[in-house]
């Protein structure tokens, strides 16, 4: 059978699936339920944001949620709070990028490799709990206040975490599988290309996951103490220039677009890796 | 020690049995000290034989087909096919794990590449090979009906039950027409009505396409619906042969028959006798 025959039985059959009676209401009500309720929560809370504005807060140091969206769309309508997400989310995804595929290399050969592992172990021991955030003054005083240092930053906190999953991935394929391939005649190569490396996707995965939160963690860090434009230097400025209203927004920007790319991420997962995450849930 | 040399001229003609000779395999515990899990081990099994290695848990029968299959070096003894080419006797040691001898594991979620669908499994080893197109297609389709998977092919295992996890194994294992089939309880884990009819296939498959099987259970029943000849094992360690006895009984078998209901009883006597001895053992040790 073709390949695009067996993606188009598999296209038939989400079709039957989706056409089973009840199923596409039952999951219809399950969206609207769930967006009814984000609106009755984020609402709840901007409606307490309000009312302890003056009352309970000074409001020189919180602003009204009004004051706040009125100064986003404001910055918006200029573009500035585009060009500081926009320079953020370069040097994240640059950064990430880098820090994957070093990640998921080395992690390669040190989960392969006893000798590797044995020696690395230790390393990584001591350097895992170094925090993306204590790397800043380094880099800082490394590669200055440019593009580069950012990258650094990143890259340190994308790198460890994916390779260390990706070692263990790599070091508990189960021996049977191995064996089963053997038996098909695969060779050395054939069983960590086509067997231990796919086997460790659900460890990546999970590494590539938690890794894009501590990347976001970094670039904020970053930008705080050494950086003309992005986010984290958007909410240093408005604290040093007591603009509270968008301090409010570089915060509530920081949210928006780290929750959005998290659900891009996973969308894209279950999209491209659906029988791997089913597996990871096996896991 | 078994070696990996081959012989100068490869045997133009079949080998007619795989003998195994004295064959001893000893472990390192984590202290450093040898523990041998199966000793002195002589058997031969003939080309075509249903071949059930019955023992009490931990005889180490799972230990001797992984030593068959190459997966670990004997310490001792030598593993071979034999055969006779011009009157001219030939032995051929196996080497390690290769495509002659495939293994059928019990826990399929582990055995089963768990990314690739039921159809891209089964494909696995040809592909490897370079196998491709209509050859390829028409000995997927064939091994795919074999094992009753057809309406199956492009479902990935998460979404197979235990006993169809079990099929893709065999079709997997069987495309690449290995000499010889070594199965470690496959259906162990298996709900009893499943396992039934997984027996019953596979003797039907055995009988389709002439394999040899080496197959490795506890169950007595099992032993005696399948196999053409099972070999009881001594209880472990350092466990042996104790006795190989001949099942001439026709296929489709019934195990309300009077011959079976026999062999049974005589399987039993002898493995309770076993599972005596390594009560006592234990008890002594304690």
């Amino acid at each position: 059978m073709s390949k695009e025959a067996s993606i188009k039985r598999a296209a038939g059959v989400g079709a039957t699936q989706a056409d089973a009676p009840g199923a596409g209401s039952t999951k219809l009500k399950r969206a609207i339920r769930q967006t009814l309720m984000a609106l009755i929560s984020l609402g709840s809370v901007l409606l307490l944001w309000h009312l302890s504005v003056g009352t309970l807060f000074n409001s020189a140091l919180v602003p009204t949620p009004a004051a706040t969206f009125s100064k986003a769309w404001g910055m918006m309508m200029t573009g500035e709070l585009f060009m500081h997400i926009g320079v953020s989310l370069r040097r994240v995804l640059v950064g990430y990028v880098a820090g994957c595929v070093g990640g998921i290399m080395l992690g390669a050969v040190i989960g392969r490799f006893w000798l590797a592992r044995e020696l690395a172990d230790p390393v990584l021991e001591v350097i895992r709990p170094i925090s993306p955030v204590a790397i800043v003054p380094l880099a800082m005083l490394w590669f200055g206040i440019g593009e580069v240092s950012k990258y650094f930053i990143i890259i340190y906190a994308t790198l460890i975490i994916v390779l260390l999953n990706t070692a263990a991935g790599v070091s508990r394929t189960p021996v049977t599988r191995v064996r089963a391939a053997r038996c098909l005649g695969a060779n050395e190569y054939d069983v960590f290309l086509k067997v231990v490396l796919p086997s460790a996707v659900p460890y990546v995965l999970t590494g590539m996951r938690v890794a894009l939160g501590f990347s976001f963690m970094g670039i904020v860090a970053a930008e705080l103490i050494g950086a003309r434009e992005g986010l984290g230097f958007l909410i240093m400025n408005s604290q040093l220039l007591l603009q509270t209203e968008q301090l409010f927004v570089g915060l509530l920007s920081l949210g928006v677009v780290g929750a959005i790319i998290d659900r891009v991420f996973r969308i894209v997962l279950d999209r491209y890796t659906r029988s791997y995450i089913q597996f990871q849930r096996e896991v | 020690m078994q070696t990996d040399v081959q012989p100068a001229s490869a045997p133009s003609t079949p080998w007619q049995s795989l003998s195994l000779d004295h064959v001893r395999k000893v472990f390192r515990d984590s202290r450093g000290g040898d523990y041998a899990a199966v000793r002195d081990i002589s058997i031969s099994i003939r080309r075509g034989d249903f071949y059930c290695l019955l023992g009490p848990s931990g005889c180490g029968k799972s230990t001797l087909l992984n030593l068959i299959a190459g997966f670990e070096p004997v310490t001792e003894g030598g593993i071979a096919f034999a055969g006779e080419t011009g009157g001219q006797p030939w032995r051929k040691p196996i080497g390690g794990a290769g495509v002659d001898r495939s293994m059928i594991f019990q826990d399929a979620g582990e055995a089963l590449f768990p990314w690739l669908n039921v159809e891209e499994n089964v494909v696995f080893g040809p592909r490897l090979h370079g196998a491709s197109g209509q050859p390829l297609l028409a000995n997927l389709d064939r091994y795919l009906r074999m094992v009753g998977l057809k309406e199956h092919a492009h479902k990935f295992p998460f979404e197979l039950s235990g006993g169809m996890k079990q099929r893709v194994q065999i079709a997997r294992a069987l495309i690449m027409e290995p000499d010889i089939l070594l199965m470690d309880e496959p259906f162990a884990a298996l709900d009893a009505i499943t396992k039934r009819l997984l027996q019953q296939e596979l003797a039907r498959i055995w009988q389709e396409t002439g394999k040899t099987i080496v197959y490795v259970t506890h169950d007595i029943i099992e032993a005696l619906l399948l196999g053409t000849r099972v070999a009881v094992m001594t209880a472990g360690p350092a466990a042996t042969i104790k006795q190989e006895i001949e099942v001439r009984l026709a296929q489709p078998r019934s195990s309300t028959s009077t011959d079976f209901v026999e062999l049974t009883k005589l399987l039993e006597a002898t493995l309770h006798e076993e599972v005596h001895k390594a009560r006592a053992a234990q008890a002594q040790a304690a």
